[in-house]
């Protein structure tokens, strides 16, 4: 029995000793790993919201409330997006820096109101349009520039990220249209910041 | 490198396509959000842009600036949703500042137009089209008979403009159902203006009529049947009456009860030889309710075609090209 003790004791021990290292021992599962706060993109003029990190540091899945005020939209539209960031890169800088020179992602935008249709009303025939107007997906890549800090005695991070973007029906005129579309036609900037609770 | 701030959102694109303006939400967002480690570095960004990291700051220095002259020839370098409905001055109210430039033309015996239309996402096609119809001669205007857009988004709309604005002649346009979709009837009547609307040129009278009555979930609104007999009843000059619209009488988009109404509001009038339509995506004609009145279906961008219509006191001339 003694035997089998100690290796069992290391092995539980392992995961806390990892935890501690990630100071993430006293947030429970459903406490978002960062917060983010976003500028354009298709999902608002701002949108903000948080977010949860994979235990690998690279996908990062984010809930965004977005808005675009009538004075910068012609009209006040309000989006709730769900969006996936990969970076599969960290290079670590001086003074605790870092950059993720690239990311990919893709995001689902739904947008509210009632000129807007998830499923097309019964007057329609079958396929009459084949696209949904609430529901938005678009993709991006992009990339990150950090700085490790500490706030108040907690680890925290800051990150600045840009993405340069398009979704479904911008891709779709592109395609069928290279001769008066160019590709800088259809992609939009956004930018965007991050708070890191780990 | 020269950050403009504006409270226009929208690029302009030729002037970027000369310069590198670049506009960024209003100057104070701008300041605070995004641009506040080039001037002041010790608030609250601070944490990330410190003197410390000259190497870092260096190298923002020229990726924010390079970004920035790589996508100043965007279209709209930040979009904020696909049914914003932002546009720039010039592409307001351009049925009204194309009617102005219309009735500056000399009218002469005979008036020659090109009637178009389902331009939606068929953007190639509609180069093609103005070359051609810049070829065209003695012709006066340019009818779009509507799905200016295919899914309603402001940004179709504006491509299709920035090509019409190419054509020799000024352009007026009637709403196809594809630019009712999400926000596009609002985008139509900031762009272009009222649904329906009617100017005179010439021997001859134009109006122009929503009859998409199935966005209307077929309410018995549309088409606004009144408005269209009151319009044909103001004609004390006895011009030539030419109805203009989307989705013609016959076709299962327009609203079954009303077909009766409309058809014969144009069989009773005299004026009335001919209407204009699109919508099928075919050349079409023909006396469809023996009542004396022509319908011209134009067909689409996509299959490469339009009508050039002469019309005199009296009479009129409609020919199919294709390009």
């Amino acid at each position: 029995m003694k035997k089998y003790l100690l290796p069992f004791l290391l092995m539980i021990g392992l995961p806390v000793s990892a935890q501690e290292v990630g100071l993430t021992h006293h947030r429970k599962w459903f406490v978002p790993d960062h917060i983010k706060l976003q500028f354009a993109g298709n999902i608002g003029f701002l949108s903000g919201g948080p977010g949860y990190m994979s235990r690998n540091q690279t996908l990062e899945t984010d809930l965004l409330f977005g808005f675009l005020p009538q004075k910068f939209g012609g009209d006040a539209l309000v989006t709730t997006t769900l969006k996936t960031t990969y970076s599969p890169w960290r290079i670590n800088l001086k003074n605790s820096y870092y950059i993720r020179p690239f990311s990919i992602g893709a995001y689902l935008g739904y947008t509210f109101g009632p000129q807007f249709d998830t499923k097309w009303p019964s007057y329609y025939p079958t396929g009459y349009y084949w696209w949904a107007t609430s529901f938005r997906p678009g993709a991006y890549i992009g990339g990150k520039a950090g700085r490790n800090v500490v706030l108040n005695n907690h680890r925290r991070s800051l990150e600045f990220y840009y993405e340069l973007g398009t979704y479904d029906l911008l891709l779709i005129s592109y395609v069928q249209n290279k001769g008066f579309l160019k590709i800088n036609d259809i992609v939009s900037l956004s930018l965007g910041l991050k708070l890191g609770f780990n | 490198m020269v950050l403009y701030l504006n409270e226009n959102v929208n690029l302009y694109r030729r002037k970027n396509r000369a310069g590198y303006n670049l506009n960024i939400g209003t100057a104070s967002e701008s300041n605070n959000l995004f641009l506040s480690y080039y001037h002041t570095p010790k608030r609250r960004l601070s944490l990330l842009f410190t003197k410390s990291s000259t190497k870092l700051k260096n190298l923002l220095h020229w990726v924010i600036p390079g970004l920035a002259l790589l996508l100043s020839s965007c279209d709209s370098l930040f979009q904020f949703n696909p049914n914003e409905e932002t546009l720039l001055d010039r592409e307001k109210d351009l049925t009204a500042k194309n009617i102005a430039r219309i009735s500056a033309l000399p009218v002469s015996d005979t008036t020659r137009f090109i009637l178009m239309g389902d331009s939606q996402r068929w953007y190639d096609e509609c180069e093609d089209f103005v070359e051609s119809a810049n070829r065209q001669k003695d012709i006066s205007f340019v009818l779009h008979a509507g799905d200016i857009s295919d899914f309603g988004l402001t940004q179709e709309f504006k491509w299709v403009n920035e090509i019409m604005t190419r054509l020799n002649y000024p352009y007026v346009t009637v709403i196809g159902n594809h630019d009712i979709v999400a926000n596009g009837s609002s985008t139509y009547r900031k762009m272009f203006g009222p649904l329906n609307y009617s100017f005179g040129f010439g021997h001859d009278r134009f109006i122009f009529i929503n009859t998409n009555s199935r966005e209307y979930a077929f309410d018995g609104s549309v088409p606004d049947v009144p408005w269209l007999k009151a319009q044909l009843a103001d004609n004390p000059e006895k011009k030539n009456t030419i109805v203009v619209a989307h989705v013609p009488p016959f076709d299962a988009d327009f609203d079954k009860n009303l077909e009766k109404s409309y058809s014969e509001a144009l069989g009773s009038d005299p004026t009335v030889q001919f209407s204009l339509y699109g919508h099928q995506h075919r050349f079409h004609d023909g006396e469809f309710y023996d009542d004396g009145v022509h319908y011209y279906l134009t067909t689409s961008m996509g299959a490469r075609g339009y009508m050039v219509i002469s019309t005199w006191k009296g009479g009129y001339k409609v020919e199919k090209v294709e390009f």
